[in-house]
């Protein structure tokens, strides 16, 4: 696509995603190293680990599409919104993931799925309410460029050995007591004493630097994938409109009827569920300003060309 | 001063809704000049209705009471229900003090009739360009926040919301949290006429 080629690459973004994920490798295979020094007991946490994250992995749409509450639509139910998700899905070149529909004042959008093949894109009913056509757009396009970059993978992968560390954390001194170190005598005894807690250290350790790496790679990824949305959809204001819309406090504005919300208990008016407006699968996202410029950019590199 | 008040179990004195409807009646020359914006006219109380005796009583007392405000300030009244069934008293006035004042007498009248917490909330309209924009003052809250309904469905623009809630933030007292800005689409404010007028019950 010649518009593809108007933009040029943005060196500094990818170059910030590839250093993030080269630290956490180093963080990791360091990790493992102490993991295996440490003896047997330690890889079996590691394997059950894995065993758990392959299930997330293999069920991450149906995990998150259920702990939201999000049911799948057809296209007799919503032929606005299938048809507007095929003609992006052709745009991105992906094959059309399936609908979910989410009932939710809370204007919201995600994708999730291990690969395109198997990807849900998934919106409230919030969201529907408040943007218009371009603007929804975007947002799904946001989306789907996560499913075509696979970050729903890169992520999981980029969390497992955190998520070892965590475990560790959470649960290695039982492990460590409850034994498992083999080899007897009193030898062997201390210097099993020595391993977990040089374990539990490590996994302190890895879990706190990783946290941040992760965090940091999920900000760089959450920018791609408006770069991708700007790009293929050649729209990026209309997804700094959809943000501006739905971000921060805008975004926090009901759009339902005080007289419908009346109908509830006196001990309502709780606030509604605050937090990231737009938010997809991960938990980080860069800010709305930094979002907004990166788009600015965009539309005026698109403008120039 | 506020975490002393809570520690020790001390209430802040709260404002009136007398005095926070007086708030919009003053601030009425601000929301014209710094705002651009104009009353319709027209502006309503929701209750949720109740059936009892009690209630209709206090109802009738209710319009007795507004009759003679109305008869004063040259307001039209009418008590309609909309489609949520919620009952809206309705004035039609040219000046906001005297649309306040009709509102804050019906409160008052319900809450001699102790259906204080039948109140929902005061709605009060204007327009600027054409469009319009409402000042809701919700009373369990005690505060008001601004609504601009879009003509098309259950829409509002959100962005305007905030610009105005803005500019308004040192003459009245706001709804803070803006999860709280719930809409009130459809208010029937249409409606006018003679108090004595039963809209509904088919009476």
């Amino acid at each position: 696509m010649s518009r593809q080629r108007q933009i040029p690459r943005d060196i500094g973004l990818t170059a910030r995603m590839i250093l993030a994920m080269f630290l956490l490798a180093v963080l990791y295979l360091a990790f493992v190293g102490v993991l295996w020094s440490a003896g047997l007991s330690f890889i079996l946490i590691a394997v059950i680990a894995g065993g758990m994250l392959l299930v997330q992995y293999f069920f991450s749409d149906q995990l998150i599409l259920a702990s939201l509450g999000a049911h799948e639509v057809t296209a007799e139910d919503s032929p606005d919104l299938h048809a507007l998700i095929e003609r992006l899905a052709a745009q991105f070149d992906l094959p059309k993931p399936r609908v979910a529909m989410i009932e939710s004042d809370v204007p919201n959008a995600l994708a999730t799925g291990r690969n395109p093949r198997n990807a849900v894109v998934a919106v409230t009913t919030g969201i529907l309410q408040r943007l218009d056509d371009s603007e929804l757009e975007a947002v799904i396009g946001h989306e789907l460029t996560h499913v075509k970059n696979r970050d729903v993978a890169v992520i999981t992968i980029a969390s497992f050995f955190a998520t070892v560390a965590s475990f560790i954390v959470q649960l290695g001194l039982w492990f460590g007591l409850l034994g498992g170190f083999g080899g007897r005598g009193r030898d062997d005894e201390e210097r099993g004493a020595g391993a977990v807690v040089l374990v539990y250290l490590a996994s302190i350790l890895v879990w706190i630097i990783s946290f941040f790496l992760i965090r940091a790679l999920s900000r760089y990824r959450e920018l791609a994938a408006d770069r991708g949305s700007a790009i293929i959809t050649g729209a990026p204001s209309q997804l700094a409109s959809a943000l501006l819309k739905i971000s921060g406090d805008i975004g926090r504005i009901p759009n339902v009827d005080l007289r419908k919300v009346e109908g509830a208990s006196a001990l309502m008016f709780f606030p509604a569920i605050s937090g990231e407006s737009l938010a997809s699968i991960f938990s980080t996202h860069p800010s709305l300003d930094q979002r907004l410029e990166q788009l600015q950019r965009l539309q005026a590199q698109l403008e120039a060309a | 001063m506020k975490l002393l008040d809570a520690i020790l179990g001390r209430p802040k004195q709260p404002r009136s809704h007398e005095e926070d409807l007086l708030a919009l009646a003053t601030a009425g020359v601000s929301l014209e000049t710094q705002l651009g914006l104009r009353s319709t006219g027209r502006g309503g109380l929701a209750l949720r209705p109740v059936s009892a005796s009690a209630f209709e009583a206090t109802e009738d007392e209710m319009r007795r009471l507004l009759e003679t405000g109305a008869r004063e300030d040259g307001s039209s009244l009418a008590v309609v229900m909309d489609a949520y069934g919620y009952l809206w008293v309705v004035v039609h006035d040219e000046q906001l003090e005297d649309i306040v004042s009709s509102v804050y007498a019906a409160t008052i009248a319900m809450a001699d009739g102790g259906f204080r917490d039948q109140i929902l909330a005061a709605l009060f309209e204007f327009e600027r360009d054409g469009k319009k924009v409402c000042w809701v003052y919700n009373f369990k809250r005690a505060r008001f926040y601004p609504f601009l309904p879009l003509p098309a469905g259950q829409r509002r623009d959100n962005a305007e919301e905030l610009r105005f809630a803005a500019l308004m933030k040192e003459e009245l007292p706001l709804e803070e949290d803006v999860s709280h800005w719930y809409g009130l689409w459809g208010a029937p404010l249409g409606a006018a006429g003679e108090i004595s007028e039963r809209a509904r019950r088919g009476e």
